[in-house]
């Protein structure tokens, strides 16, 4: 019995250790959402939950009130990076990513703090990279862009229930700090850009099994917007994207999951159907103006 | 090495928690003396009650006092031998700490779930404090106990509100029935 009496203490100490560097962000109408102190002044959420056109302001846990930028966010993996005075605020300390196990005890929390208990049930990849992972916990509201910790309180990613697959998932510490690199080397997360509206489309039987292809639905190019990449690489409207890079796109989510920041100025390979015919281009990805 | 397991507490709540018993359904109760039972206001709304031990022994229960806006009674039964619950210090609960409750959720006697505790303190700014506990709770818990893992009893199982489990602070509870016996010995 005692060793379940110490699972309960690891529990409440990891709890209270990793609410040093949790704080409430209220960057959205009505319900605050939280953030993790990850480096010294930037704070890390869950992008959806932040409103580029609001002042946005943080609770620290000792309940002063500081405002906050935004300073670069990558809406494909729903994370945000904010700009905040926080002076001596702890920044959390972060679990190795190699470490990550499917099974793992992991603990969700909000500010307050709030906690809910669960486990790491899928490790997912993006762009071939393990970036995210499903966890099988409670994702309370106002848990988005909080810290998923482990037994010992150290940070393994921080957890949405925003645009994802899965109900309940987390991205990874290590993707989160990729981001926050950008930040901190160049002052914003470059926003990979094509210069494409698309819609899902259903792919006929006869085109999958001639094509090869598993995925049922991709995207139909309904507009290209002049001088884009898009247009400089010949994409044009009525062309049907089936991957990039060899990552399906089976519709227009799958399209901003693919385009990382690293994408940014790189060539991708671009496959498509145009008149019933399979074709493949060389995209080079563009960086999305700044917002005017 | 057995991998740990909360059978003993498990064991220990059963003989604690009875079931409380009117004309319309039925709710949980924490022997508290032996002849006094704590419950909700909620679970005690008639007169007089039936009480139903772990061991099936059925008892008279009248309610001494009830406390609407608490959601606390405490009903008087005829003096028996069990065992009592041995009550924690709830104030000294953490959020993280592993808890279970025990209660008859729908009618299914004896039922154990398990969880961590979620939050401390109101719904709403000014409002009462509770325990917010991410354990599964369903209607028949009301009245029984939330308890940490030594098996002592922190909270009171009240109701669910987001999904989450709401208990009365045992401290709270302990404070009521003192005042209870001051006034009615």
């Amino acid at each position: 019995m005692s060793t379940v009496m110490d699972l309960s203490n690891a529990l409440t100490g990891a709890v209270a250790s990793a609410a040093r560097s949790v704080l409430a962000v209220h960057g959205r109408p009505r319900l605050p959402s939280t953030g993790v102190h990850w480096r010294p002044g930037l704070v890390v959420t869950a992008s959806h939950t932040v409103d580029a056109n609001r002042e946005i302001t943080l609770t620290t846990p000792d309940g002063r009130e500081v405002p906050a930028q935004l300073t670069g966010r990558d809406p494909g993996l729903d994370v945000a990076v904010l700009r905040a005075d926080l002076g001596a605020l702890p920044v959390a300390e972060l679990a190795p990513d190699a470490e990550l196990r499917i099974g793992h005890l992991v603990l969700a929390l909000g500010a307050g703090p709030r906690a809910s208990a669960g486990i790491v049930s899928a490790l997912d990849t993006r762009g071939g990279r393990a970036e995210t992972m499903a966890v099988d916990l409670t994702l309370y509201p106002g848990f988005s862009g909080g810290p998923l910790i482990d037994v010992l309180g150290r940070v393994v990613g921080i957890t949405t229930s925003g645009p994802a697959r899965h109900l309940q998932y987390a991205i990874r510490a290590e993707a989160v700090t990729r981001l926050a690199d950008h930040v901190v080397q160049r002052g914003r997360i470059p926003r990979a850009y094509l210069g494409v509206g698309t819609q899902a489309v259903g792919l006929p039987e006869t085109l999958r099994e001639r094509l090869g292809l598993t995925q049922r639905t991709a995207v139909i190019i309904v507009n290209v917007r002049p001088e884009s990449p898009a247009a400089a690489a010949g994409l044009i409207i009525g062309d049907i994207v089936v991957s990039i890079e060899g990552e399906a796109i089976a519709e227009p989510e799958d399209l901003v999951s693919a385009l990382t920041p690293e994408r940014v100025g790189q060539a991708v390979t671009v496959r498509l159907v145009r008149g019933g015919e399979p074709r493949e281009l060389s995209v080079t990805v563009g960086e999305r103006p700044p917002r005017a | 090495m057995l991998p740990p397991h909360l059978a003993p507490i498990a064991e220990r709540l059963r003989e604690i928690t009875v079931e409380v018993g009117g004309h319309d359904g039925a709710g949980a109760g924490i022997m508290w003396a032996p002849d006094l039972v704590v419950t909700n206001a909620h679970v005690a709304r008639a007169e007089s009650l039936r009480v139903r031990l772990a061991d099936d022994r059925r008892l008279e229960a009248h309610v001494v006092a009830a406390d609407r806006r608490a959601d606390l009674a405490v009903l008087r039964v005829p003096r028996t031998r069990v065992i009592l619950a041995a009550v924690a210090d709830s104030d000294e609960l953490r959020v993280g700490a592993l808890v279970v409750a025990l209660g008859h959720p729908l009618g299914q006697r004896g039922m154990l779930t398990a969880g961590i505790v979620h939050a401390l303190g109101p719904l709403a700014a000014g409002g009462r404090r509770w325990i917010h506990a991410d354990v599964r709770l369903a209607p028949g818990n009301s009245g029984g106990p939330l308890a940490d893992t030594a098996g002592h009893v922190v909270g009171l199982n009240t109701m669910i509100a987001g999904g989450l489990a709401l208990a009365i602070p045992i401290n709270e509870v302990r404070r009521f029935v003192s005042s209870v016996l001051a006034r009615s010995p």
